[in-house]
């Protein structure tokens, strides 16, 4: 078997607020290869954003908490390492996207010292000439002409700040890129720049990329794979083609399929999901999507289904665990 | 009501989580207890002393420390320092609440005004406001009393008129960030006057910031009573005042230090005391802080 | 006649640097019973003439008719009237609904407003806000809750209570669906497609999401930059969509059908801008990739198919 980069194995995170305790991810698995293109598909609450911030080591102070399991990254378990390791993971190895590029710059500083920054902090051997003809060429990939490296980020309009929030992220040639909902925020016509520009400089670096978003369209275009994610946990996970064509698949991700308006299709009525999320201060006894799946069993209300591989493809549901179901 | 059962928080309105979460806050709790007794006390001085004690001189007495017969001491006058105390709190209290009551009428309809019909109107209250907060709100207030005289009203209304303009700020920009709010225009489209849309919106989801500034300038004004009472502006001997007392008996507390350290101490827990309030209520205010 | 009707709508604001052109010279008819999709990237002015059309906002010029009438020159007791027949849905149901007020109050709310003029009684209008919020799928126990105590879907909901109440004929809807989780999404959609046909309710269907649009509309609008550049049947739009925007547009958007993964990209480069003091033709020219010197010509849509408007076909202006 190949190395993975990054083994997710049972995490558990808990965010503890005042009133209640919010278990965020259950029983958390993933594996990621060097170089591929992972999309972590979920809603709101699903527990995406928290794993990249597991992963970072990054979950706020205090109040999120990993209970138990493990990341171990390059063969390393980092749950158990100082924070000074993590301090040279961060933004080297494994770099981060966010979500608003209105928010993830500074806005005193010019874009140029801002991906300079990148560079002082973790290559100071470099010298400045190198350092300063590494931003440049940064900037060229992600099609900001070099002049405008004096500028201040209200200087540049959202989809230019995210492109440089990607120089930021990738001109150390990190290892692994989290890009939490990159292209939420833009417009469709910029969104197809964006996503074209991390393929581009994805096939350049061969960073590993685990893309979170809720769009199904995103994942299609974006990623290799995908981990379809409900209620904290995995549900599903294979790869784009399985995932999106073959016919076996759990309820949830038939669902999430049935329920968007897509181009091709010309039915009158879409097929919503009924009922809501779970509500994640509540532990689940048994599956946790039990109670909106319209094939639930009796099994599935009192055992959580385990992942059930069949060539490299996986699902947790009863329905399709050989000595469980009917 | 016979429904004596307490009922579950989700059924709060959100004017009664406000209320929950300030009864909450212990701090806030003290602050109110600390303010309630020592408006109670100073209200109801004359249960305890008389006010002939205020002004009556006891020259044999005079300048006494802390003992039964006076105890809070005397000052070189021999006047009961207690009564002194006890009245002159009525005057801090009394006006402070005043100046807040009047700076927050007249702050709240020019705020309101500037912040809800905008354009002209906005630009110029607002250049005559900041040409108010220019000018040292304490020297502002000397000003006014130099021209109409001395007196405890004319006091009032000078600081009041240093207040309005803080106050107006606050309003003007809350009453901006909630023009904006959808729900207000909501309103607007099912036919709400500005009138209706002011008094049901507007007002009830602004006054939180509006009331806590309210409490938190409280403090400071009752400190610029005194401050002024100190400099001989406003309340003039022999009416007491927290700030005139300490001025009265400023050559003396050198070696006598009980005659600063008390009417200070009121100042200062009366200023604490609402400062602890108006905190507890801008906690209470911010919907994001859960019970 | 059409619904609703608007002839050369204009909206200007005036901003520091100079005027936006918000709406320029917009045209469109809505039949009972029919919705029409207005979709563009942000800033193109579909919000703004969401808005004009229902007099949030002042237009500059132009004419709105609602059966026939020119509402812009109403009264204020006679706009009243109209008003009731045109409601508008919000976008964020965070900030769109009062978080000082009950589910019922919210719903209640627009009755008792017009209720100063019509005489509910308190009975008359308890019954009525139960009506709409069964109608609107909210739960009976969901009344004397707050809008925090709600999910985004929910409170989508009761903002369409609250324009439904008033039993409007005409619902402005702007991004409804927008600011919600897919699968949320599709039980607005559908509750929304249900209403109108048991109600014969017109929308005007604001989103910058072309599949939704698709799947809700009659006919789309195209806008890009306060002007309309391509108009018709929601089939025909998507079938052989004419002007270069629309084609990019229609292009960039990321599908869940793996054929379209290796069809061939049109990117367009550059963004949207402000159309502040915008030069005189096609606002889309810096964009465009058939840009050329016929761009600078006041563009208009000219009727290429029946029902199938556009201003531009591949860089020749029309």
């Amino acid at each position: 078997m190949e190395n993975n980069l990054l083994e997710v194995e049972k995490l558990n995170v808990e965010y503890i607020t005042d009133d209640a305790i919010v278990y965020a991810l259950n029983d958390f698995s993933l594996n990621v290869k060097p170089g591929e293109k992972m999309g972590l598909v979920g809603e709101t609450g699903a527990g995406k954003t928290t794993l990249a911030l597991s992963i970072l080591r990054l979950l706020p102070q205090k109040v999120g908490k990993i209970v138990s399991g493990s990341i171990k990254y390059a063969g390393e378990n980092i749950l158990e390492k100082p924070e000074s390791y993590m301090l040279s993971l961060r933004g080297r190895r494994i770099s981060m996207i966010f979500q608003d590029p209105m928010t993830s710059l500074n806005p005193v500083k010019t874009v140029g010292d801002q991906v300079l920054e990148v560079l002082d902090l973790h290559f100071p051997q470099l010298s400045k000439e190198e350092k300063n003809k590494k931003v440049d060429d940064m900037f060229q990939m992600v099609g900001i002409p070099c002049s405008r490296k004096n500028e201040y980020p209200h200087q540049f309009s959202g989809g230019m700040k995210q492109r440089i929030v990607i120089a930021m992220a990738l001109i150390a040639e990190p290892e692994l890129l989290l890009a939490d909902e990159p292209t939420t925020a833009l417009d469709v016509t910029i969104q197809a720049q964006i996503l074209d520009l991390m393929k581009e400089l994805k096939q350049k670096f061969n960073s590993a990329v685990i893309l979170i978003t809720h769009d199904l369209g995103v994942v299609a275009e974006f990623c290799d794979s995908v981990a379809v994610v409900y209620g904290g946990r995995v549900v599903e996970l294979g790869k784009v083609e399985d995932i999106f064509l073959r016919d076996r698949k759990h309820p949830y991700t038939s669902g999430l399929i049935n329920c968007i308006p897509d181009l091709s299709s010309t039915t009158p009525r879409l097929h919503p999901i009924p009922g809501r999320m779970i509500d994640p201060r509540v532990k689940v006894e048994g599956c946790c999507f039990a109670n909106r799946c319209p094939h639930c069993m009796d099994i599935c209300k009192r055992k959580t289904p385990e992942m059930i591989y069949e060539n490299g493809h996986g699902i947790a549901c009863h329905l399709f665990s050989e000595q469980e179901g009917k | 009501m016979l429904r004596k059962k307490k009922k579950p928080l989700s059924e709060y309105s959100s004017w009664e989580l406000v209320g929950y979460r300030f009864r909450k806050n212990k701090l806030a709790m003290l602050g109110v207890f600390m303010f309630m007794f020592i408006l109670l006390v100073t209200l109801f001085a004359p249960l305890f002393v008389p006010y002939e004690k205020v002004i009556e001189q006891n020259v044999v007495d005079k300048l006494q420390g802390p003992s039964s017969k006076y105890i809070f001491g005397t000052d070189e006058l021999g006047r009961d320092l207690f009564a002194r105390v006890l009245y002159g709190g009525r005057v801090s209290l009394l006006c402070g609440l005043a100046i807040i009551g009047i700076a927050f009428v007249f702050g709240a309809i020019i705020g309101g005004i500037a912040g809800f019909v905008g354009g002209k109107v906005d630009t110029i209250l607002m250049r005559i406001v900041d040409a108010l907060m220019a000018v040292p709100s304490a020297l502002l207030a000397m000003a006014i009393i130099t021209a109409l005289g001395n007196g405890v009203w004319k006091l009032v209304i000078a600081l009041s008129i240093a207040q309005v303009s803080r106050f107006a700020r606050t309003v003007r920009s809350s009453v901006l960030t909630l023009r904006n709010m959808e729900y207000i225009e909501a309103a607007k489209c099912y036919g709400s006057s500005s009138f209706r849309t002011i008094i049901k919106h507007i007002l009830p989801n602004g006054i939180g910031p509006i009331v806590v500034a309210a409490t938190l300038t409280l403090g400071a004004v009752i400190l610029s009573i005194s401050s002024m009472g100190y400099l001989g502006l406003g309340v003039a001997s022999p009416t007491p005042e927290w700030g005139t007392i300490i001025s009265e008996n400023k050559v003396n507390i050198r070696y006598y230090p009980y005659l600063g350290i008390i009417p200070g101490l009121c100042i200062m827990l009366t200023v604490m005391a609402v400062n602890f309030i108006g905190d507890g209520l801008r906690d209470a205010f911010d919907p994001k802080s859960k019970n | 006649m059409a619904l609703v009707e608007a002839i050369n709508l204009k909206k200007y604001f005036k901003t520091p640097k100079g005027l936006l052109h918000a709406v320029e010279n917009v045209n469109f008819k809505i039949d009972e019973g029919k919705t029409l999709g207005v979709v563009g990237e942000s800033g193109c002015g579909k919000s703004t003439l969401g808005r004009t059309v229902l007099r949030l906002h002042q237009a500059t010029d132009g004419q709105v008719l609602f059966n026939g009438e020119d509402i812009f020159k109403y009264k204020r007791m006679e706009m009243h009237k109209v008003q009731r027949n045109m409601q508008m849905i919000f976008q964020d149901p965070y900030s769109s609904l009062d978080p000082r007020m009950s589910v019922r109050a919210l719903i209640s709310e627009p009755l008792e407003v017009v209720g100063f003029r019509t005489k509910l009684t308190k009975a008359e209008m308890k019954e009525k806000v139960d009506t709409i919020m069964e109608l609107c799928g909210l739960p009976k126990d969901h009344a004397n809750l707050y809008p925090h105590e709600l999910d985004g879907g929910l409170r989508q909901r009761v903002g369409l209570a609250r324009a439904m109440v008033l039993e409007p004929k005409f619902i402005v809807c702007d991004e409804p669906v927008s600011a919600l989780d897919v699968s949320i999404q599709a039980q607005i959609l559908n509750l929304l497609m249900d209403l109108q046909d048991t109600k014969k309710l017109s929308y005007m269907f604001i989103t910058h999401d072309l599949a939704v649009v698709k799947h809700i509309s009659d006919e789309i609008m195209v806008m890009y930059m306060g002007q309309v550049i391509e108009y018709a049947k929601a089939e025909d739009l998507f079938k052989h969509p004419l002007h270069p925007y629309t084609q990019a547009l229609l292009n960039a958007i990321p599908t869940i059908d793996l054929s379209r993964r290796n069809r061939e990209k049109i990117t367009i480069k550059g963004e949207v801008t402000s159309p502040i003091n915008p030069d005189p033709g096609c606002r889309f020219f810096k964009r465009c990739p058939f840009a050329c010197e016929d761009c600078k010509k006041e563009p208009r849509l000219v009727e290429v198919e029946s029902g199938h408007l556009v201003t531009c076909v591949e860089g020749k202006i029309l």
